[in-house]
């Protein structure tokens, strides 16, 4: 029977705007067995638990802090549409179960998982985080479910136990380049996780990690001042601060990969050298074990790719791929069709909008002759949280700034409606542009909903993230092929670079401030509530108790009393005295025992319950 | 309001005023002001004032019902009475299991033996009893005595004995005692049955010379072999049933089982057990080990064999780059390093042994590890010292509740051998058996038995037939008995606390789940009662299992949890205020 396998690889490519792109890719599998979930060698014993115990065909969880550029980075290749992902924590899964059981399983699944990586994975768990695409995403049976957490923070706690599963951790072969300081530094992190499950197969399990970095070179204070025109030299030690001293020895085949883009071969082809590790424009600083060029459909070279094998390097003689640049150049990475973006329109605290643009970047010119009737195919796939109540039906168009009809546009439209504190809004959409467009936007109404107080987050000030909406063009793919003569050369990252690629890219997460309450207003609502019943109480006991016409006699009867001068004159003249005056006098010790035995009273009765509740 | 409005007066002339109008000298007497209002009161306030305070006070009355009704909360009525009852009835009678012994005196002589000798040896083995411990599980104690010559048998007139006359005679007890085991076993009925548990001591009269010697079997038996006069046979038979068949072997003041040692077993009733290998540092070697077939075919009957305590699953991985935590020094005289028993709390590295619990050790079940750790090349071979200074046989140790970790020194490793680098080698199937076999032995002391025995206090030659399970019947029966009392006294305890935790607090909620929870637990536990006074250990254990995690269940329900802070005080801030 086929052993457990463990496999690491990692990928490095000079980026246009000086920058280097580092790609870690380690794949177990373990094959079918019946002993899937107990007895394991290589493979990680939780992953296969997991895989079990869910009835998982298909996982796929990624974590990421900041944005992949596309503009910049490429949004045409293997790498961006397969591990350039949204901001935050993306969770999909296919199970293998009947349809009733899926939503009880993905609930487990979240909460597992959240503890299996340090996250909080388990907000998934609520009915209003996740929603099940039927094609907008990816195509299924109604098997897939499919959750965004837009801001979760992404550090090293969400990195050690996901090195964990590696056989070596990060204490031997390529992972050990895995330099905290110099891996969060970089402009893009995503580290990804991805599992396939199959009776044939057993379980695949991919762990990639893609990091952006700034080569750390000690020339960095020349590049300013040749105006950033100069790419910077680097290599694996500026980049990690370590160079790689041998793999990890439980692996089977340990490599490293220098892509260089299609930008470079063909100024490097201008240049009129040959593509080798060193001509005219670079120079490896090792010399590759093996080179590999890529033939796309039209049996041109693209791109090329060197390799190294880290079998033949140990801590006495470490490898440290580096490129230097001979000449100043200036390429660019191949785009999608178009550059989607999203927004919000609209102000105030009440409603706004939601505006999609997909801006011609220019590649449709060169593939497709622009004839009339051609047109290009965009599915959109985006949940919305249902505190942004959107009405689908004001969905309006516009191409080039003209408002189209829906139907002239809208292929094909699928929209779950968001339900109040049950179920997010879900929309899938199939577009189809001319080919001679150069800007198409569409617009979307929204109202914003009130929650209750309890379920504002912590920094509810902040306002609220609504997950990256999902672009692709199913007429374009990014599989790259490097052809290979030598059969028994197999490399999981670059069958990965061959499979099905639809180009792919996610747009922004939006940030929609909503009305927050004041929060202490419970308690002033308490506060409030007690004022007016105690006014209440109190005008009505006063109303009963009082008798406001013989107070004022006695207000003044007392006023009699005081006017000294008047009673005199009144004597003197002879006229009889007030009666009450003396009558005034002796019921005062009669309120003063009255009050005294109140007070008994009261007593008794505290020192009562006192003993009632103690006892 | 009428007599209040009655009451109102047009503002009275001030003193000033009054004063002005004495100066004035208009004669306005002082009887005349008080003839412009109504006189002063002098009876108490009239009924229609009374009837509208009362009014209002009733009304408060009436609403009070129902302002209460309205803050009430379900509360499912716990079956405290019950609970108090079974926690008398297990405090004045702890469960005991009744059990037999029969003793059998194999005698080669001929003749028949007289009925009345087995009668009077009864007697005389019963008036042993008083040197059970009080600590004890046993209940009461049945004994038979049944004599065996040339001439046939004879029973003491207690029970119908399962002894089968004449199957075996003194003659046998020379052979291997494997094989009298089995003989034995299948003169005794042959099977492990239910009901009431018999132990079956045999005295086999022998006369080769070679003195005394006690063997305790595989089963519920055991049996003395040589020259014994009736006295001293009397004596073995009360040591050898009250020191190991009733309680294992455990000295006073020893910990083990029923010595206040809890069961590694999680509460609701599972355990697993997962075996890592660690290799301390795959640059030296790297083992594997094909713990598949070879760990599930001897842990198997283990299993197997304690299904009534616990429900085992057995997990296997193999972790790399794993190094101890403590420090181990070289010792030249032992040709190797050397780790003191004072730093063994020190070795479990929980930083870079990513063990790891199980995912399918859900809720409260127990996870025990255990650890063949390979020393690399460094350290290699490593030695764990006793204190008095002897190198420890197994090279193993555990940690109690834990697991165990056993050192294994790969072949051919010795101070300053050669790194040999990045091998994958792979660890023999001999070797991981002795490894195996450690654990078994640091199971059994998890679980509170003696790893093995010392015939310490036996003033005979003792020795002990070793089960492939693992685990011998009889100690199997301490192991079941044990268990149902612990278990059954945590479940009491448990749903004391939540019925005392659910008096105490009555603004809490109680679910119906709760209620049901807990009449289920005492239902379980009472089985579990009843099948001990019947002396079915196992079933009893199942029992007590299931009715300790029903309680617990109803103890961690998780609407306890978060209602469980609402007080009295809180209930009257809310709705009184």
């Amino acid at each position: 029977a086929a052993a457990e396998e463990f496999t690491e690889e990692l990928l490095l490519r000079p980026l246009p705007d000086r920058k280097a792109l580092a790609h870690f890719h380690f794949r177990s599998s373990a094959p079918p067995a019946s002993a899937a979930g107990r007895h394991h060698h290589l493979f990680p014993k939780a992953i296969s638990q997991l895989v079990q115990k869910f009835h998982i065909s298909e996982l796929e969880l990624s974590f990421t802090q900041g944005r992949w550029n596309y503009e910049q980075w490429g949004g045409y290749d293997p790498m961006s549409t397969n591990n350039a992902k949204p901001p935050g924590v993306e969770l999909w899964a296919i199970f293998d179960l009947p349809l009733a059981e899926i939503d009880a399983t993905w609930k487990n699944l979240t909460h597992t998982l959240s503890g299996l990586f340090c996250a909080s994975i388990n907000f998934l768990e609520s009915s209003t985080a996740f929603s099940a695409p039927r094609w907008g995403f990816k195509l299924n049976e109604g098997n897939l479910r499919y959750g965004a957490l837009p801001r979760e923070a992404v550090c090293t706690e969400n990195l050690t136990p996901w090195l964990k599963l590696l056989p070596c951790r990060d204490k031997a072969g390529i992972a050990s380049l895995l330099y905290r300081p110099s891996v969060y530094k970089g402009y893009y992190h995503s580290q990804k996780l991805k599992l396939k499950s199959s009776q044939s197969l057993g379980i695949i399990l991919d762990q990639t990690l893609t990091v952006v970095l700034q080569p750390n070179t000690v020339s960095g204070k020349q590049l300013h001042s040749t105006g950033g025109q100069l790419q910077p030299s680097w290599s694996m030690e500026h980049l990690f601060s370590k160079k790689l001293s041998g793999k990890c020895l439980v692996s089977k085949s340990s490599r490293v990969f220098v892509e260089i883009e299609k930008g470079i071969v063909d100024n490097v082809d201008k240049a009129g050298s040959d593509v080798s590790s060193n001509n005219d424009l670079f120079v490896l600083s090792t010399a590759p074990d093996r080179s590999l060029k890529e033939l796309d459909n039209l049996e041109v070279q693209s791109s090329s790719l060197y390799e190294y094998d880290v079998n033949n390097y140990n801590s006495d003689k470490p490898l440290n791929v580096g490129i230097t640049w001979k000449l100043p150049l200036i390429w660019s990475c191949t785009r999608a069709p178009y550059h989607a973006s999203r927004f919000l329109m609209g102000s105030g605290n009440e409603r706004g909008s939601i505006a999609m643009s997909f801006l011609s970047t220019g590649l449709d010119k060169q593939l497709v002759d622009s004839s009339n009737d051609c047109s290009i195919k965009a599915v959109v796939f985006q949940v919305v949280p249902w505190y942004v109540k959107v009405y689908y039906h004001s969905l309006e168009v516009f191409i080039d700034g003209n408002s189209k009809a829906i139907s002239e546009v809208v292929d094909k439209i699928h929209v779950t409606p968001s339900e109040d504190k049950l179920l997010p809004g879900t929309m899938e959409m199939l577009l189809k542009f001319p080919c001679s467009m150069q800007l198409a936007t569409l617009t979307l109404d929204f109202d914003k909903g009130f929650l209750h107080i309890d379920e504002y987050p912590p920094d509810a000030n902040q306002g609220f993230d609504i997950p990256s909406a999902l672009v692709s063009f199913p007429e374009f793919n990014s599989s790259r092929s490097y052809p290979e003569a030598d059969p028994l050369f197999v490399s999981p990252l670059l069958e990965n670079f061959k499979e099905d690629g639809v180009v792919k890219s996610y747009t922004e997460v939006l940030l929609v401030p909503l009305t927050t309450p004041d929060f202490s207003m419970p308690y002033n609502v308490i506060t409030f509530t007690c004022t007016v019943l105690a006014l209440y109480f109190g005008s009505l006991l006063n109303a009963l108790r009082r008798r406001i016409g013989e107070e004022e006699r006695g207000l003044k009867k007392a006023a009699d009393k005081r006017g000294l001068i008047p009673l005199l004159i009144a004597k003197l003249r002879g006229q009889k005295v007030d009666p009450s005056e003396s009558e005034s006098t002796s019921p005062a010790s009669l309120p003063r025992s009255k009050l005294l035995l109140k007070v008994v009273f009261v007593a008794v009765v505290a020192i009562v319950f006192h003993y009632l509740s103690n006892s | 309001m009428a007599e209040i409005a009655g009451d109102e007066t047009p503002p009275l002339p001030s003193s000033s005023g009054a004063e002005e109008s004495s100066l004035l000298s208009s004669p306005p007497s002082p009887t005349a002001i008080s003839g412009d209002e109504p006189p002063p009161r002098t009876r108490k306030p009239g009924t229609k004032r009374l009837v509208l305070t009362a009014s209002v006070l009733l009304s408060f009355l009436v609403g009070l019902p129902l302002l209460l009704k309205s803050t009430e909360i379900h509360r499912s009525p716990l079956p405290s009475d019950a609970i108090a009852d079974l926690s008398r009835r297990l405090q004045s009678h702890p469960p005991s299991f009744p059990c037999g012994l029969h003793a059998v005196f194999l005698r080669s002589g001929p003749g028949s033996p007289v009925a009345s000798l087995a009668d009077q040896l009864e007697r005389a083995i019963s008036t042993q009893h008083h040197l059970l411990p009080a600590s004890s599980t046993a209940g009461n104690i049945s004994v038979s005595v049944t004599i065996q010559s040339g001439g046939g048998c004879t029973s003491s007139t207690a029970a119908a004995s399962p002894w089968r006359c004449g199957l075996l005679t003194a003659a046998d007890s020379v052979r291997d005692d494997e094989v009298f085991d089995e003989l034995l076993h299948s003169a005794l009925g042959g099977r492990d049955g239910d009901g009431m548990k018999v132990y079956t001591i045999v005295i086999a009269e022998d006369d080769d010379g070679k003195g005394t010697r006690v063997v305790i079997g595989k089963h519920r038996h055991a049996w003395v072999v040589g020259k014994v006069d009736e006295a001293e046979a009397l004596s073995l038979i009360g040591n050898v049933f009250i020191k190991y068949f009733m309680n294992g072997g455990i000295e006073e003041g020893e910990t083990g089982i029923g010595k206040g040692e809890f069961m590694p077993v999680g509460s609701d009733g599972n355990v697993v057990l997962s075996f890592s290998l660690l290799n301390a540092d795959p640059n030296d070697w790297v083992y594997d080990w094909e713990f598949k077939n070879i760990g599930e075919r001897i842990l198997t009957p283990v299993v197997e064999a304690l299904r009534p305590v616990a429900d085992i699953n057995i997990e296997s991985q193999v972790l790399y780059h794993t190094p101890k935590s403590s420090y181990s020094y070289s010792d030249d005289k032992l040709g190797g390093n050397v780790l003191s028993m004072g730093d063994i709390p020190f070795f479990v590295n929980s930083n870079e042994w990513h063990l790891d619990t199980s995912i399918s050790a859900t809720g409260r079940s127990k996870v025990l590890q255990f650890v063949v750790y390979i020393p690399s090349a460094r350290e290699c071979p490593l030695y764990l010292q006793l204190p008095d200074g002897e190198l420890s046989k197994t090279n193993a140790f555990i940690s109690p509740m834990w697991g165990g970790v056993v050192i294994w020194n790969p072949p051919g490793c010795s101070v300053g051998s050669k790194k040999a680098h990045g091998t994958r080698r792979q660890m023999s199937s001999q070797e991981l058996m002795e490894t195996l076999e450690i654990f078994i032995g640091q199971l059994r002391q998890l679980f509170g038995l003696k790893p093995n025995y010392h015939a310490q206090g036996m003033d005979v030659a003792t020795k002990f037939l070793v089960s492939e399970k693992g685990f011998a019947q009889w100690e199997l029966d301490l192991l079941y008995r044990h268990h149902a009392c612990s278990n059954l006294l945590s479940c009491v305890a448990t749903l004391e606390s939540l019925s005392s935790l659910v008096q105490s607090l009555p603004r809490m909620i109680v679910m119906d789940e709760i209620g049901r929870q807990v009449e289920l637990s005492l239902e379980a536990a009472s089985l579990a009662q009843r099948n001990a006074t019947l002396g079915i250990g196992d079933s009893s254990a199942v029992s007590a299992t299931r009715a300790r995690a029903l309680a617990e269940d109803a103890f961690f329900h998780p609407s306890i949890m978060s209602i469980s802070y609402a007080s009295v005080e809180h209930y009257f801030a809310i709705y009184m205020v």
